[in-house]
């Protein structure tokens, strides 16, 4: 194919109002995010915007057209939730949750940083918490604990594993594990196929 | 204060409190056993879940884990209270949404009965700054104050989840310009500074400070240098996941951004209970203040020494 | 209503022959359901002689259709099954007047709104609806009884309640026709907000030189009484005759002694806030608004005096005019119409603080540019910064501010004029400074008059101001200069953008009067959802409001620019000519009336008439009872449903014709 071809014919398509993006918008009640007139005061709000490429109006704009390669754009995470485009914005969209549910979206689709779905998988499923305390590697932060006169497990999940158990009971039940299941099951396939087209480059 | 009156909280811990900051921790219990309030224990808490990351991933489950430790509170007849802006988050947030949706609150208790639990909203979720600023009052706090700083300019930093979204927050939709923590800040003699985007976000939260740390570590970076300019002395927070930020992060910032920093930066980074704390005469190793470990690579990444020495000179 | 030679007589002793009348009205009711049988089962019920259907009775061909049965003595009531009777009941009465049946003797039942439209789904339960509705217009039609409208004279007085350009006009043109107006106005000064203003767009005309020559001719004309530094405080009675109190405030000075030599001025100690200039300069206790204020005449404003004594001295005020025991002075006129134009407030950005309005010295409002802009203004059309009085060299206007909101308390229309202003503001600025910078921050501009696009073309390409689309997230101040430093999204580049200017202007938006319920009170009118006053129909009747002979105009309607208001002020004014030209106005005859053998004088309905329109009288044979005043009765039975005695029917629903439609099922 030309050098220049590659390089210069851009052919995509404008993707009119048929965005199935849109319609879980509105399945879920925030259809709200139609109401936006891009007056663009949620990213002139946003204090990451100011040092990265996310633009919040833009990825609510491309959600709302339909062009689904927002669901896979990294920038999305970058929204740190500080909640001041939700404050300000003239049309009263709850801005900030439509970016929460964007990522939820996205998360569906097996679109999650390694890292995060890791922090899921493993570290929330199996401890009931965020950032735990249990186990070797985080021995120095029980033994910081006993050095302010703390016991060296919190009185939560940490201590009670019918907690724990009580937990994932409910995220079976609420369909995280299933998601986690098919997201693990994506990653791997991506996986594979990653390593299988580096072996035919060589 | 009688045993009847005597005010009662179920204390929600959190992650980063407990498990990476236990001095935020040990502060809020002494404090509050100071000023004769209980405080409880929630057993077998877990994650609040965090907002940023979990409710990110999957809504659903995010609310029912939230009302899941909302509801161990309600079988203890207690408001809970919560040190970290992020907890308070996710369960006010909850607490709101589930008291409002009637069809929500009828899933999450499908799923809740499954372990023997329902939701009922009879409780309310609390910061530790609420329960200081409204329950207890000002005034109420300036009658515990034993020592008062003479020179301490303190850069304040409210973080974003204790008055945002306002109209889930008890402060009368005030998120702009709020003051609340500088007055409590202030009954201690330590004086509040202006500075420039004092109510930025830390930039830890939402997912960031997990996807790129370095995009995180470059809003620390502005917030220092903007206290720094300001000639803050110390940075005051009320947020477990703001002082992580602002404490490693100040690390990170300074080895990330090493040419754009110049001098690296070593503000001291305190949580309000533990200045409010040396306010009120209670020992600074009650406080988690003082390090008596020697372990390596666990907090305060940035030294305290510098406010200890203030704090002789000026609390004596 | 027509007057007809024509003329049935109806004594009430003969049987009802009642014709049913049911319309497709196109597809409306057509398409729903079938109207030849709803025509059939109407011909069962008892009394019903003629029965007919057509595609639109309200045609010509329809009412004919009607007519030729009444002149063929068919029928002698009618009842018309079709749309609201808001659309087509005069239609129809004027049809039965006009073949000489009493226009009292029509009942309409409205199976359109009330029935195929609304169950435009379900025509087996539309049908149902249909035919019940048709079963109470008949066992209605069957009680009713010719009755003769009511005529009251209207006095040839109007009153307009403020003296801004609409106020002006609507008092203008209604002098022209003949007529005598009261023009009140709270200020001590006519002329409203336009007086503010510096020049107008698109024109660029100079407000002072068009509004000026109107404030003279309003002085000077005769049949206007200019009744400033006054306020409307009682309204009683109807249209055509209403009676209106009105407070003369007190100005504290002798206006006949007073000679305006203006050293009381001079010698007054006591400096305020000029609100005139917003707060951008000050005036003394005992002032004039402004230079060209007519009447121009001064005055003490009691709130902030002292009464140090000071002006009252001879050697001070030689006509000795000062007079502090000065009260407020009653009058009571009556007139037969009322024009409300009241006008506007600013809205006040205080509450946005990321605007840092009230904070930082140098962001304003649009009103205040429009100050320092003006040639009479604090800095006599230099603007300058607040912070250090220097020109600026950098401005940015924020649109949109107080307005478009749709956040909680916020207002959500939007003000029309701001885009204009702030290009014509941004404009005036260059004219003056070419080399200044000057951004518009903007969502849309809206430039929809005439002449107001090739005003907003020329201000960009003339005057190269810089339109950036995004609306303003939040500023700080530079601390060393006080310079304000804006965060935006340039949204049309997708960038966020961080500008530095010196002068920040934020457009703000227009707002009803925050006291507009003192109005609405007086007068028994309404307020749309916005705050602004409600007119009668939002397009057929702009100017008209729900009570007959009282009419709004101008922004107190709604936001608008000055063409928009001064049309809207003839249009009232010619609204009112109307009613006063005839010098009668007709009343529908749907009043109390009070059965005087069952009246017990308990006075309920005394208490419960809105419009005072019940009174005590010691009547010869029953003793002290309720009689109606059929003047200020509006017939909204209140009385008649809180009667314990069932002594009130309201003429043309009474009891008999209600019960009849409740309870007789066929």
């Amino acid at each position: 194919m030309s050098e220049n071809v590659e390089k210069y014919i851009k052919r995509k398509v404008y993707k009119s109002t048929d965005s199935k993006i849109a319609q879980k918008f509105v399945d879920a009640g925030l259809e709200k995010l139609r109401a936006c007139i891009n007056c663009g005061t949620c990213t002139g709000s946003c204090p990451s915007g100011r040092r990265t490429a996310y633009r919040t109006r833009s990825v609510l704009r491309r959600a709302l057209t339909g062009d689904e390669s927002v669901l896979e754009d990294i920038d999305i995470w970058f929204c740190s939730t500080c909640y001041t485009c939700y404050e300000r914005c003239p049309r009263d969209i709850p801005v900030t949750d439509m970016i929460i549910k964007l990522r939820n979206i996205a998360v569906e689709e097996g679109h999650i940083l390694d890292a995060h779905f890791g922090l899921a998988n493993k570290v929330f499923y199996e401890t009931g918490h965020g950032v735990p305390a249990n186990g070797e590697a985080n021995k120095k932060w029980r033994d910081l604990r006993e050095s302010y006169g703390l016991p060296p497990l919190p009185p939560t999940v940490h201590v009670h594993p019918e907690a724990v158990k009580e937990c994932q009971e409910l995220m079976k039940s609420v369909g995280f594990r299933d998601l986690l299941d098919k997201i693990e099951e994506q990653k791997e396939k991506e996986k594979a196929e990653a390593e299988k087209n580096k072996e035919e480059e060589k | 204060m009688s045993e009847e009156s005597k005010r009662k909280y179920g204390f929600f811990l959190g992650c980063v409190t407990p498990n990476r900051y236990p001095m935020i921790e040990a502060s809020i219990r002494a404090v509050f056993d100071h000023v004769g309030v209980e405080i409880m224990e929630l057993e077998g808490a877990s994650c609040c879940p965090a907002p940023g990351v979990f409710r990110a991933f999957h809504i659903p489950t995010w609310l029912v884990i939230a009302a899941r430790n909302i509801t161990i509170a309600e079988e203890m007849g207690v408001d809970i209270i919560t040190g970290c802006n992020g907890c308070y988050g996710t369960l006010r947030d909850a607490w709101v949404e589930l008291e409002h949706e009637h069809e929500l609150k009828k899933m999450v208790n499908e799923h809740l009965a499954k372990v023997g639990r329902e939701f009922k909203g009879s409780i309310e979720p609390k910061h530790v700054v609420q329960v200081l600023y409204k329950d207890l009052g000002i005034e109420f706090l300036r009658g515990f104050v034993k020592h008062k700083f003479n020179d301490l300019k303190v850069a304040v930093h409210y973080g974003c989840h204790i008055v945002k979204p306002s109209d889930k927050r008890p402060w009368g939709g005030e998120c702009e310009d709020p003051t609340f923590l500088d007055e409590i800040v202030e009954i201690t003699g330590a004086k509040s500074i202006d500075y420039q985007d004092k109510f930025q976000c830390c930039g830890a939260g939402g997912a960031v400070r997990t996807a790129v740390k370095e995009i995180s570590a470059d809003f620390s970076r502005e917030k220092l240098e903007n206290m720094r300019n300001a000639g803050a002395d110390i940075i005051i927070d009320c947020c477990p996941f703001c002082h992580l930020q602002m404490d490693l992060g100040q690390m990170e910032a300074n080895t990330i951004y090493k040419d754009m920093v110049g001098e690296p930066y070593k503000i001291p980074v305190i949580y309000i209970t533990q200045l409010l704390g040396l306010a009120f005469g209670i020992d600074p190793s009650l406080l988690g203040l003082m390090k008596n470990h020697d372990l390596k690579g666990v907090s305060p990444f940035i030294p305290l020494e510098p406010f200890l020495e203030k704090v002789k000179e000026q609390l004596t | 209503m027509t007057e007809t030679d024509k003329k049935i007589e109806i004594t009430g002793n003969e049987k009802p022959k009642i014709g049913v009348y049911v319309c497709h009205c196109g597809v409306n009711i057509g398409g729903v359901v079938s109207v030849p049988d709803l025509v059939e089962n109407a011909k069962t019920l008892p009394d019903v002689t003629v029965g007919r259907e057509y595609k639109f009775f309200c045609s010509d061909v329809g009412q004919k259709m009607i007519k030729e049965d009444i002149e063929a003595g068919l029928v002698n009531r009618v009842v018309v099954a079709a749309c609201s009777p808001r659309m087509h009941e005069p239609t129809f009465r004027i049809a039965c007047q006009e073949a000489g049946l009493n226009q009292f003797l029509f009942e309409m039942a409205n199976i359109r709104e009330h029935s195929t439209w609304v169950h435009m789904k379900e025509p087996e339960g539309a049908y149902e609806v249909a035919k019940d509705h048709i079963r109470l217009a008949i066992a209605k039609a069957r009680n009713l009884a010719p009755l003769a409208v009511q005529k009251v004279s209207v006095e040839p007085v109007s009153l307009v309640i403020g003296a801004g350009i609409t106020g002006m006009n609507a008092a203008i043109d209604l002098t022209k026709a003949g007529y005598k107006v009261y023009l009140v106005d709270r200020s001590a000064t006519i002329g409203g907000h336009m007086a503010q203003l510096d020049k107008t767009f698109p024109t660029m005309d100079c407000s002072s030189c068009i509004l000026t020559p109107k404030m003279s001719e309003i002085s000077r004309n005769k049949d206007i009484e200019l009744l400033t530094y006054s306020e409307v405080t009682e309204v009683t009675g109807y249209v055509g005759n209403f009676e209106v109190t009105i407070k003369k405030k007190p100005h504290y000075i002798d206006q006949v002694k007073c000679n305006g030599c203006g050293i009381c001025v001079d010698a007054c100690p006591i400096t305020v806030a000029n609100e005139f200039d917003l707060g951008l300069s000050t005036r003394k206790a005992i002032y004039v608004p402004f230079p060209q204020a007519i009447p121009s005449q001064y005055t003490i404003d009691m709130d902030s005096c002292v009464e140090c004594g000071i002006c009252a001295r001879e050697t001070v005020c030689e006509p000795l005019a000062i007079n502090y025991d000065d009260e407020p002075e009653y009058i009571q006129v009556k007139v037969g119409t009322i024009i409300v134009a009241t006008g506007y407030d600013e809205y006040d950005p205080t509450e946005l603080k990321q605007y840092g309005y009230g904070k930082y010295p140098n962001v304003i409002t649009g009103l205040q540019m429009e100050r320092l802009l003006s040639s009479f203004g604090p800095v006599v059309g230099k603007p300058v910064k607040p912070s250090d009085l220097e020109a600026p060299h950098s401005i940015a206007f924020l649109q949109c501010v107080g307005s478009r909101n749709f956040r909680e308390g916020g207002n959500k229309y939007c003000s029309r004029v701001c885009c204009m202003y702030a290009t014509k503001q941004a404009r005036q600025y260059k004219e003056k400074h070419p080399e200044a910078d000057i951004y518009i921050f903007y969502m849309d501009i809206r430039a929809f008059g005439k002449g107001y696009e090739e005003f907003y073309e020329s201000a960009a390409r003339d005057y190269g101001i810089n339109y950036v689309r995004g609306r303003i997230a939040e500023v700080r101040e530079n601390p060393l200069n006080h310079n304000i430093i804006i965060r935006s999204e340039d949204t049309l580049l997708q960038q966020p953008i961080e500008v530095e200017v010196e002068l920040f202007v934020l457009s703000t938006g227009i707002e009803p009067r925050a006291d507009s319920d003192s109005i609405t009170n007086l007068l028994r009118i309404q307020k749309s959802a916005d705050g602004f006053f409600l007119e009668a129909h939002p397009k057929l009747r702009p100017v008209d409001t729900l009570t007959e002979g009282i009419f709004i105009a101008g922004v107190s309607q709604g936001p608008k620019d000055i063409p928009d208001s001064v049309a809207q002020a003839k249009g009232a004014a010619a609204s009112a000519i109307g009613l006063m030209a005839k010098g009668e106005v007709e009343i529908e005859p749907f009043f109390a009336v009070i059965h005087p053998d069952r009246c017990s004088g308990c006075g309920m309905c005394i208490q419960n008439c809105a419009y005072g329109a019940i009174e005590y009288v010691d009547d010869r044979r029953f003793g002290e009872i309720a009689s109606v005043n059929v003047a200020l009765c509006k017939g909204c039975g209140a009385c008649s449903g809180n009667c314990r005695s069932s002594a009130i029917d309201i003429i043309g629903f009474s009891s008999e014709q209600l019960n009849s439609m409740i309870t007789k099922r066929e």
